[in-house]
């Protein structure tokens, strides 16, 4: 099975590098710069799970080295036009894409361009950076990744190896029978979180230091779970009981990587995760007064950013 | 009439500064890195309507230098506490407080510390910030509103106050509405205070959001709605002026609020929005917005305390 990874930013970064340690046939497509860089250098990853300097194969032509049995899509949703036009060279008849990005709107982008039967359903559970030179510097104490076929078909062979490869390179997670209901999972999570750390510009820990920071929290929680199950894909009591005592918990340091983005004054996927939500809310005739606010503020953030007026703003958490 | 100013910022320095160069007999009352500054270089106003360096009396001690007639209060709402502090000593019976803090917090306190009778209301309207030098730098606006709370006549310190501000140039001065006036400033600043705050930018980047408006005219209902529960509404004209200069689309109005909070400053969250909320519940209104708005407050507020913000 031959995988390319396109760019090799954190998330790409970390699992197509675990994967190459795992002896998969890994290329990665990358920026001329980039791609220039990991060439001399090699992918370096910096990980509680073990750091390594990987000579992986890299590419700057999507049409370069294929045909290619699973692309894995690991950008920011703001990117997502240029990376379909990037892959595009790539995708041949027997090629499945597994996109990780956060929410649910590129799936339908994805379906356009390239047909649904090329696209299945994935996520990334990690924190990750890119450092300073370059490195791909791993946070978080878990690293997983889902994927599946969506509507819950049974899997295709490209994704049984593409579990296997997990395995063997030590990557959690792996092949998701249930990938629709993970996904909406994690979006509720996300949103969530995104939307509050992002409006209230602080940790979780921070948010629940106010009076009626947890009412919020709980209540935007309420409102994402109840989107989910309009769509069909209501998490249940215990799937949200352990989100709602993490996301509520005192002293936290935990923060959407979104306020990061907004404190950097970079991009963010403020439609994607919070937007589209509060768009579906509506679709449905839910109320969702703290996603309204939220897009509102992230909005309001990229007038301002468009306009070259974030000078000022305080740095990171 | 001798008149004691406490705190040299954009709305007491402009002031005194002003009312000094018209000959009033004016005293600074500083702590001791400002009042050497000052001393040793005067006053220092920019302003559009005249550039200034004002060679002013200031006082380290409020005991010193009075008795005063007027003492004005320019001090920030999270200050107020040492500025009561520190003007107890130039308190003398016949000695009128006239606070130019924002909202309503502070008058409870006031008044139990001093008594109500020595206490009337007062508010600024001058735009201005600190430059790096402590220079006052003045941008326009410079009126001043004060007056007798719960209407009655005024006494006499206070209409010499007004004279006074005629004297130097001051726009406003003595008000007989002083009570509604304050609620009036309240409301806008209540509003703009929260939006910027929570939403992070000018009104023009708020209204360039898709549901910027929206959320900028349901939180000026929710304050406006206080202050109706209050007995103090804003006229239909007053409330049409305020919205419609926090919903004009490119406009860089901004609240002060918000710079101090890109500073990593300290703020007056419970004076202007906790306690708008707090009277908003007492009245059994529903503010959303507000809520949203302090639970912003509060969080930066615990984010600033954990040294989270740089």
């Amino acid at each position: 099975m031959k995988v390319l990874v396109l760019g090799a930013g954190a998330v790409g970064g970390y699992f197509g590098g675990r994967l190459h340690q795992g002896g998969a046939d890994v290329t990665f497509l990358l920026r001329e710069a980039r791609a220039a860089k990991v060439g001399k250098e090699g992918l370096v990853l910096k990980s509680g799970k073990g750091d390594a300097v990987l000579p992986v194969k890299t590419i700057t032509r999507g049409g370069d080295g294929g045909p290619y049995d699973v692309i894995l899509l690991t950008c920011k949703a703001y990117d997502l036009d240029s990376a379909m036009d990037a892959i595009a060279p790539a995708v041949g008849a027997q090629t499945t894409i597994v996109p990780m990005l956060n929410g649910l709107a590129h799936l339908d982008t994805l379906d356009r361009r390239f047909g649904p039967e090329k696209v299945v359903g994935g996520l990334a559970r990690i924190g990750a950076v890119l450092g300073p030179d370059g490195e791909v510097r791993h946070t978080s104490p878990f690293a997983a990744i889902s994927f599946g076929e969506r509507s819950g078909k049974p899997a295709r062979p490209s994704l049984t190896a593409l579990d296997a490869a997990c395995r063997k390179a030590g990557i959690d997670g792996g092949l998701n029978a249930n990938i629709d209901q993970d996904l909406w999972d994690k979006w509720i999570m996300l949103a969530s979180l995104a939307a509050m750390c992002c409006t209230l510009r602080g940790t979780t820990g921070d948010i629940m230091a106010a009076e009626d920071g947890e009412a919020l929290m709980l209540e935007t929680v309420e409102e994402c779970r109840k989107v989910a199950a309009a769509e069909g894909f209501d998490p249940g009591e215990k799937g949200i009981a352990n989100l709602k005592t993490y996301l509520t918990q005192r002293g936290s340091g935990f923060a959407a990587s979104m306020l990061g983005d907004l404190e950097r004054g970079g991009p963010i996927e403020g439609r994607h995760v919070i937007g589209d939500m509060l768009a579906r809310a509506r679709r449905h005739g839910i109320a969702a007064p703290n996603l309204r606010v939220a897009y509102a503020v992230v909005q309001a953030y990229e007038a301002r950013r468009a306009r070259g007026g974030l000078a000022g703003s305080t740095k990171q958490p | 009439m001798k008149i004691l100013i406490l705190g040299a910022g954009a709305v007491g320095g402009y002031w005194g500064a002003r009312l000094h160069q018209a000959g009033i007999d004016v005293t600074f009352l500083l702590r001791p890195a400002r009042a050497a500054r000052v001393r040793q270089e005067g006053l220092v106003v920019k302003s559009p309507k005249g550039d200034a360096v004002v060679p002013v009396k200031v006082v380290t001690d409020g005991g010193e230098g009075g008795p005063y007639e007027v003492v004005v209060l320019a001090c920030k709402a999270y200050d107020l506490d040492s500025a009561m502090d520190s003007i107890a000593p130039a308190v003398g019976p016949d000695t009128t407080i006239v606070p130019m803090l924002n909202g309503h917090a502070h008058f409870a306190k006031l008044d139990a510390r001093f008594g109500a009778a020595r206490v009337a209301g007062g508010l600024a309207r001058i735009s201005g910030m600190l430059g790096p030098n402590g220079e006052i730098l003045h941008s326009g606006a410079s009126g001043v509103s004060f007056g007798e709370r719960f209407g009655g006549a005024a006494r006499d310190s206070l209409k010499a106050l007004d004279a006074a501000c005629r004297q130097a140039g001051i726009d406003g001065g003595l008000n007989p509405e002083i009570d509604q006036d304050l609620w009036d400033k309240w409301v806008m600043l209540g509003t703009i205070a929260s939006m910027c705050a929570a939403l992070r930018g000018t009104v023009g980047d708020i209204v360039a959001a898709e549901e910027g408006a929206a959320v900028m005219r349901e939180t000026l209902d929710e304050c406006c709605r206080v202050a109706a529960a209050a007995g103090h509404a804003p006229s239909a004209k007053v409330r049409g002026n305020i919205e419609a200069m926090l919903t004009q689309s490119g406009s860089k109005a901004v609240a002060s609020i918000l710079g101090d909070m890109e500073k990593g400053g300290a703020v007056e969250a419970f004076q202007i929005v906790g306690d708008m909320l707090a009277r908003a519940r007492k009245a059994g209104i529903a503010a959303p917005n507000l809520r949203f708005a302090y639970v912003h407050l509060q969080t930066y507020e615990a984010r600033r305390a954990r040294g989270g913000l740089k």
